[in-house]
């Protein structure tokens, strides 16, 4: 009886260390997801009544779809290009060259330092008075390169700011493997090529994906970096905001179905790529 | 055979000036932003075709500093972060330990849920934050913002803390008790010193967060509650980009000793990990 009785103080214990975690939870994520629902559901500025016109009008406007298309792009597109950058990147480093130590800080800067600041110091750089331009035009004398505000240059924004998500996860997965494999495939006749295609890239396959995955989720959700270095192209975050900002009065339940289908695409497809990864790899 | 072996060191020494440009490549796209706000915010006159500013000059800091309102600001935005890592490091020890080291059932799941709000964009649950803090009266309060940036850093600082005290060794906790410590006495001797480097990256890293967070900010801020990300927002829309530069400048000090403690205490890739499963 006891036993019964200490087990049962154990567990209220247990759930008395959880409460606050999960407060946290309901009271801050939770609840204001569910206020995001249901103001989506309310005609626009009333506090009563229930419709569907808000998803509807976002759907059917002419616009939404290039917003949509735009905010994949965007992420796909940068995650892509984080892998490309990320795999020599991390071999390299691997093999702890001179200076290895600084590069590795180095990758770090990007999640560290205010993305602001480095919006706003890559507008300056690629800017047209900015040092890319300047030697574009004065060494190689070619025509002046536009990328401030382009849908490229928004790609390499997002792939300076989120590279290291999928660097830092490929790096420790490259750390982590057992180099006997690699010296048994080159005894065995393979050339380094060989054993890069064949044992290093299949291994570390899926430490790759699991740091795009963060990478993707970043450039997905990102709304600093386009907020400020967008212009005229905005994918969904900046286009929820403007809801709110740009309109008097705000459009509270536009803003809301805008943010329950953004919610909606990154759950779906998040779980997609979480499908995906843990297939058994081939 | 000579021929080849010449020929065999020149691909390796090809391949090494590959990599030194790679690199090299990689350290200019990372610092050369920053290179470049860092002299526009002392460069005066700068314009047309030059590389470098003709003159040099503090004027745009004095700017900042006054017209800015960054002494003010910063303090704000330090207020709202010891807040935020007060409140989510405050959160995250009991259910932490929970996690760690108590028998939760249906751990996984719990924990997934725990992290959604890093998992679904914050702008995502943004508005229905401002609706709720507007009805309590939470918006342009310190409290009020550092509660949301407390959104998002809570579930990192559990994350960390339960691996943290999930890694404490049961034996030196049975070897304290066996030499006759109480309680009291093994937790302030022997659990606290074992955990405080856990305890210390958590802090490090919801101060990071909470320093550089923007979207839940704009929010939720006000006029008293302007934060340095808010005030430098505000500042590009202004347009006046020596003075903006200066502000980054600012802004970024304290990221580079954040960089440098996170270097000196814990391992970087755990700054993205924690995704179990994935």
């Amino acid at each position: 009886m006891s036993d019964f009785l200490r087990r049962q103080r154990q567990s209220i214990l247990t759930l008395l260390m959880l409460s606050p975690g999960f407060a946290g939870f309901l009271g801050l994520f939770f609840y204001p997801m569910m206020v995001t629902v249901v103001r989506s559901l309310r005609p626009e500025g009333q506090e009563v009544g229930w419709t569907l016109a808000n998803y509807i009008e976002f759907l059917s406007k002419p616009g939404t779809r290039q917003v949509i298309v735009l905010t994949f792009v965007l992420a796909i597109s940068s995650t892509l290009l984080s892998i490309v950058l990320s795999v020599p990147l991390t071999l390299i480093l691997r093999e702890k060259p001179w200076g290895h130590r600084f590069f590795r800080l180095t990758v770090l800067i990007p999640i560290t330092v205010p993305g602001l600041v480095g919006a706003l110091g890559l507008l300056v750089f690629y800017g047209s008075r900015g040092w890319l331009n300047l030697f574009v035009t004065q060494v190689l004398h070619l025509p002046k390169l536009n990328i401030n505000y382009t849908v490229p240059g928004l790609i390499l924004f997002y792939l300076w700011h989120y590279f290291p998500y999928t660097a830092l996860t490929t790096l420790a997965t490259l750390e982590g493997l057992d180099r006997s494999i690699e010296e048994a495939a080159s005894v065995a006749g393979a050339n380094d090529w060989q054993v890069l295609r064949h044992v290093v890239l299949p291994l570390i396959a899926p430490g790759i994906l699991a740091g795009s995955v963060l990478t993707f989720m970043a450039a997905f959700g990102s709304f600093s970096i386009p907020l400020v270095t967008g212009g005229n192209y905005r994918p969904l975050s900046v286009a929820i905001y403007t809801q709110i900002e740009s309109f008097t009065p705000a459009r509270w339940s536009m803003g809301s179905a805008m943010s329950v289908v953004m919610a909606i695409l990154q759950v779906t497809f998040l779980s997609i790529y979480m499908r995906v990864l843990r297939r058994p790899m081939a | 055979m000579n021929l080849l072996r010449q020929y065999v060191q020149s691909i390796l020494n090809a391949r090494k000036l590959l990599i030194i440009t790679f690199l090299l490549c990689f350290a200019l796209f990372i610092y050369a932003p920053f290179t470049i706000t860092l002299l526009r915010s002392v460069g005066k006159d700068w314009f047309g075709k030059a590389w470098l500013p003709p003159t040099l000059t503090l004027d745009w800091y004095k700017w900042a500093w006054e017209i800015g309102q960054v002494p003010e600001i910063t303090k704000n935005t330090l207020i709202i972060a010891a807040l935020a890592v007060t409140m989510s490091t405050l959160i995250a020890i009991p259910t932490g330990w929970a996690f760690g080291r108590r028998n939760v059932p249906g751990k996984e799941v719990l924990m997934s849920v725990i992290l959604l709000p890093r998992m679904i964009p914050p702008i995502a649950y943004a508005l229905g934050v401002a609706r709720i803090f507007y009805r309590l009266h939470l918006v342009d309060t310190h409290f009020g913002v550092a509660l949301a940036h407390t959104a998002i850093c809570a579930p990192y600082a559990i994350l960390v803390l339960s691996s943290t005290f999930e890694g404490l060794d049961e034996r030196v906790l049975e070897a304290a008790s066996v030499c006759g410590a109480n309680a009291v006495r093994t937790f302030f001797h022997v659990i606290l010193p074992m955990v405080l480097p856990g305890i210390l990256s958590s802090v490090i890293f919801t101060f990071t967060t909470s320093y550089n967070e923007l979207t839940l900010t704009l929010l939720t801020y006000g006029v008293h509650t302007k934060t340095l990300p808010v005030r430098t927002y505000l500042a590009v829309g202004e347009g006046y980009l020596e003075v903006t530069s200066a502000m980054a400048v600012i802004l970024v000090i304290p990221s580079l000793f954040v960089l440098f403690m996170i270097q000196r205490q814990v391992a970087p890739e755990k700054l993205v990990g924690g995704f179990k499963g994935v």
